[in-house]
């Protein structure tokens, strides 16, 4: 198993856990998706993973381990060696954790060359390769753009095409399309799956949208109000969801034809 | 609404936006190319294309942040694109926007309540003593609890801040509100509950939309006019419930690349 989570908690502060007991287990290729209300805990559960809780956050019960190793007693130095390489994130508006005076291709390069040796002139030839995949025209001014230059989709695309540079064993995508337009978004879920394909990566998304989870997805979990209501197998809970509210948001779906609000 | 079938229902008036950026290799691109569009009163229209198309610079052109390079912006008789800075401020009191990104927008170190109610301090509306009872309706409003008054934005999810610009947006009840991509961090529960109570201001208040959205499902259910744009040019104009008919060739490419569910 390459990633096996038991009996977590995670707790802003000293407050009640946030978070309540989530399991959940992973093998390399597969891919598991996560959806469910806004605020119950799927970027805190996903961030778990990576050491990275905001504010105040840990984790306060259970256990997380990967390839066998507990990830609660990594040192800092061996953090950093996991995450970015091993262990990548897509951030929840990934759009704004680039560096607003700095040009997309200062830091692809600088991301590029934290974990390899490459030169300068092999690591900008990497990144656009990389953009490419992620379908932004004309990758070369990308690199020489600042953030602010870009669109919304743009810069996710940026934040997607970091993420998946050195193929990692497990990939953590929060919301990793809701800025893109629907034929960009089937262009990049597409790409997702293909390095899934590729490199045996196993990969945890988050999304909102049902949609791109029953396409993509092997596992699904639905999340409300802080708990796993529902974990298994993404076919059957989207053709036979146990939980009212797993039903209810299936029913709240937009379709083409459905019933107008005006 | 009062009848008045008789005159123009055109609130503001899009005619002949073009806004070209200068790109640091010297290139000029044109983001927006020519855009003509009535913007209905008490309506939605509806903006929707592939990433990078120029959705956000046209809005932002209406906003006043930036200048476009030809055209105008009409708006009770006015074109709002040459405001003085003044005029401006003055201006934001009928047009609010929700950004795509709404990390962004805030100042990290508000407090939620502050936030919510900036728009009204500044108009002088309420005094400070009424700030928190009033932040707490209009969190209410959007389906967040009351002790989010005091939190700030950073120690919340991302389908909640956004809700908190949509509220902050909301306390003015100001005429026109532009929303960028203003519901794609919801679930599609909450989703629901906010575009009703946007349908539900709008016959009461009679506020306009201008409501960019991937969605073209929700797009369909819920605008009255919807506008397709393709790389800074406007490709058709169609109302909301035909968008499914739509024979125009770049539409139908969108609406195939939906994924469904099932
Ligand atoms: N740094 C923090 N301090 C305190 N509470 C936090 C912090 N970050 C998140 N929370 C709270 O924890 C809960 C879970 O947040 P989380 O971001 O995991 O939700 P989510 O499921 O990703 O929601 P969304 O779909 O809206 O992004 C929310 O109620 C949020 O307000
Ligand atoms: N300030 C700027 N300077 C230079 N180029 C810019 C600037 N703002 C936007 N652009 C460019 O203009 C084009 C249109 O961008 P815009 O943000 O309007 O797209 P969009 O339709 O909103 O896309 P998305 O759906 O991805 O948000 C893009 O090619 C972008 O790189
Ligand atoms: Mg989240
Ligand atoms: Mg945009």
């Amino acid at each position: 198993m390459l990633l096996e989570i038991n009996d977590l908690d995670i707790t802003y502060g000293d407050n009640t856990p946030t978070v309540e007991n989530v399991k959940l287990s992973l093998n390399e290729g597969e891919i598991l998706t996560i959806v469910g209300e806004s605020g119950s805990g799927k970027t805190t559960v996903i961030r778990s993973i990576l050491g990275l809780l905001s504010g105040d956050g840990h984790v306060s019960k259970g256990t997380l381990s990967f390839k066998g190793r507990d990830l609660k007693t990594l040192s800092l130095k061996e953090w950093r060696e996991l995450r970015g390489k091993d262990i990548s994130m897509i951030f929840q508006d990934s759009g704004n954790m680039l560096n607003p005076v700095q040009t997309i291709g200062h830091q692809f390069r600088e991301y590029i060359q934290l974990h390899s040796d490459m030169s300068d002139s092999e690591a900008d030839a990497k990144a656009v390769e990389i953009l490419k995949r992620m379908h932004l025209p004309n990758a070369e001014n990308i690199l020489s753009s600042y953030a602010f230059e870009l669109s919304g989709g743009m810069r996710q695309r940026v934040g997607i095409a970091m993420a998946i540079t050195f193929h990692p064993q497990l990939l953590l995508a929060d919301e990793p399309t809701s800025a893109l337009d629907v034929t960009t978004q089937a262009q990049i879920v597409k790409e997702l799956m293909q390095v899934v394909k590729e490199s045996g990566t196993a990969m945890i998304m988050v999304t909102h949208n049902l949609g791109v989870a029953s396409y993509m997805s092997d596992k699904l979990m639905v999340m409300a109000g802080g708990r796993v209501l529902e974990y298994g197998n993404a076919r059957d809970i989207l053709t036979n969801p146990q939980s009212n509210y797993t039903k209810t948001l299936l029913a709240s779906v937009p379709t083409i034809g459905g019933k107008r609000y005006v | 609404m009062s009848e008045q079938n008789n005159t123009n229902d055109c609130l503001m008036s899009i005619e002949h936006i073009t806004k070209e950026f200068k790109l640091s290799d010297g290139n000029i691109l044109r983001a927006c190319n020519d855009i003509c569009i009535d913007i209905s009163k008490g309506k939605t229209t509806a903006i929707v294309g592939e990433s990078g198309c120029g959705k956000s610079t046209l809005v932002k052109t209406i906003m006043g942040i930036h200048e476009p390079t030809s055209g105008r912006v009409m708006f009770h008789g006015k074109d709002i694109t040459k405001l003085s800075n003044k005029e401006k401020r003055q201006n934001y009191r009928h047009i609010q926007m929700v950004f795509q990104d709404p990390a962004t927008a805030f100042n990290p170190k508000m407090k939620v309540k502050d936030l919510i109610c900036e728009p009204l301090r500044s108009f002088g509306i309420i005094s400070k003593g009424e700030v928190e009872e009033r932040a707490k309706e209009l969190l209410r409003q959007v389906d967040l609890p009351e002790e989010f008054v005091n939190r700030y934005p950073h120690s919340m999810s991302g389908g909640q801040r956004q809700r908190v610009a949509i509220a902050r947006a909301l306390a003015l009840e100001p005429e026109v509100i532009v929303c960028d991509e203003a519901t794609s961090a919801l679930d599609v529960s909450v989703q629901d509950s906010i575009i009703k109570l946007l349908v539900k201001l709008q016959q009461e208040k009679g506020i306009t939309y201008i409501f960019i959205c991937h969605d073209l499902a929700l797009v369909s259910l819920f605008s009255h006019k919807v506008v397709v744009m393709q790389k800074g040019t406007v490709m058709e104009q169609l109302d909301g419930d035909k968008l499914a008919e739509s024979t125009h060739p770049y539409t139908r490419d969108l609406l195939n690349a939906v994924f469904s569910v099932h």
